[in-house]
C-alpha cells in the first residue's frame, strides 16, 4: 500500500497515511481519496496555487502561514525549516521527520 | 405566531448551537467529528436566522470555531477536546466585582473602581502525539466611574474603562518525551515557564493591554502564545 503523503495536523505535525489513490501532477505526491483538492492536486500545491476549495488546501494554508508568521515573531528560522522538512519528505519516506504513517499499529501517532 | 420559520430553523440546529443562541455559551466534550458538525450548523445560522436577538455571538465564528478546526486537526483517534465558551460578555451576572470606593479630593465627589473577570474560553484537548494540550482566555475589566463638580453645582460623571486580556496555555509532554530547548527566546509579551518531572509542562502566558482591533487578531494573539510550548519538544 502506498501511504497518503499530505501533511497533517497544525502543531504536531503528521501523515496522513491513508491508502493513496493518485499522485499529485503538480508534484507527484501519493494522496487519498480524500485529499484530492481542485484538478486532482494535493493540498499544498492547491493552497500555492490560490485554489482554496478543498477544506484540506485551507488548512494547509494556514498551516503554512502560521508557521511563517510565528517563525518571524519567535525569531525561530528553527520552527519554519522544521515544518518545511517534514513537508518535503514525504518525497523521501526512507528519511527526513519521522515517518509516522508507516506505522500502522494501534498506538500510531496519526490516523490511518 | 411570530418568527416561526427562524424558530424552526433554529429547532433543527445542533443542540450546541442551540445553546449558544439561548444562553451565549456551552461546555461540551467531543472527538474532532462533532465539533465539525457543529461547525456546520453554526455556518448556515447567517442564511436561516435573522432576528438580532437570535444572533451569534462575534467571537464565535471569528475566533473560536478557527481555533477549534485548527485544533481538531491534532487530535487523534480517540482524541477529544472540550470547549468551555462563555459569551455573555463582561457584564454579565457574576463575573462583575462590587464597585470599590477611591480616596477623592474636590472638586471630586466620588470616584469607584468595578472590576469584571470574564474567562471566556477554556479549551483542553488530548492531542495525538499523547500531550495534554490547555488554553485559557480571560478578559479583566476596569471599569472607574468618577463622579465631579464645578463650582457653578453641574455635576458631571465619566466613565473609563480599561480592558487586559490575559491568555494562558499550557501543554503536558508525554511521559519521557525527548525535549528540545528552543533556539531563540519567545517574544517579551510572552512568559514561558517549564516544569520537569516524568511529565514535562510548558505554560506560556501573556497579558496583552489592550482590545485586540479583530477577530483575526485575537485568534494570532492565541496562536502566537500556543506555539512557544510547541517549541519545547523535539522535532
Amino acid at each position: 500500500m502506498t501511504p497518503c503523503a499530505v501533511t497533517t495536523g497544525f502543531f504536531t505535525l503528521g501523515k496522513c497515511g491513508r491508502m493513496a489513490v493518485a499522485g499529485c501532477p503538480a508534484c507527484g505526491r501519493a494522496i487519498c481519496a480524500d485529499h484530492i483538492a481542485d484538478g486532482g492536486l494535493c493540498p499544498e500545491c492547491a493552497a500555492a496555487r490560490g485554489q482554496l476549495g478543498h477544506p484540506a488546501a485551507v488548512a494547509a494554508q494556514r498551516r503554512r502561514a502560521y508557521r511563517q508568521r510565528s517563525s518571524e515573531q519567535y525569531d525561530d528560522t528553527v520552527w519554519y525549516t522544521s515544518f518545511d522538512t517534514f513537508d518535503r519528505s514525504a518525497f523521501d519516506p526512507g528519511a527526513g521527520a519521522s515517518q509516522d504513517y508507516l506505522d500502522d499499529g494501534d498506538d500510531a501517532l496519526v490516523d490511518s | 405566531m411570530f418568527w416561526r420559520k427562524q424558530k424552526a430553523a433554529i429547532a433543527g440546529f445542533h443542540p450546541l448551537h442551540q445553546a449558544l443562541i439561548h444562553q451565549r455559551g456551552f461546555s461540551a466534550t467531543q472527538p474532532a467529528a462533532g465539533w465539525a458538525e457543529l461547525a456546520a450548523s453554526l455556518h448556515r445560522h447567517a442564511g436561516l436566522v435573522r432576528r438580532s436577538k437570535w444572533e451569534l455571538p462575534p467571537r464565535m465564528l471569528g475566533v473560536i470555531v478557527p481555533l477549534i478546526a485548527e485544533i481538531c486537526t491534532d487530535l487523534g483517534r480517540k482524541g477529544a477536546l472540550t470547549v468551555t465558551a462563555d459569551l455573555r460578555g463582561h457584564e454579565a451576572p457574576g463575573k462583575t466585582h462590587p464597585p470599590r470606593d477611591l480616596p477623592v479630593r474636590p472638586p471630586v465627589k466620588s470616584a469607584t473602581d468595578t472590576w469584571a473577570v470574564d474567562p471566556w474560553l477554556r479549551l483542553r484537548a488530548d492531542l495525538r502525539d499523547g500531550s495534554v494540550l490547555e488554553v485559557l482566555v480571560v478578559d479583566r475589566v476596569r471599569t472607574r466611574r468618577v463622579t465631579k463638580r464645578n463650582p457653578r453645582g453641574k455635576t458631571k460623571i465619566k466613565r473609563k474603562v480599561k480592558q487586559v486580556q490575559i491568555i494562558k496555555v499550557r501543554r503536558k509532554l508525554p511521559p519521557d518525551a525527548p525535549g528540545n530547548r528552543p533556539v531563540s527566546p519567545p517574544p517579551r509579551w510572552i512568559r514561558a515557564v517549564v516544569q520537569d518531572g516524568p511529565r514535562r509542562s510548558v505554560t506560556a502566558a501573556a497579558k496583552v493591554t489592550r482590545k485586540p482591533q479583530s477577530h483575526h487578531e485575537q485568534l494570532d494573539w492565541i496562536l502566537a502564545v500556543a506555539t512557544e510550548p510547541f517549541r519545547w519538544s523535539a522535532r
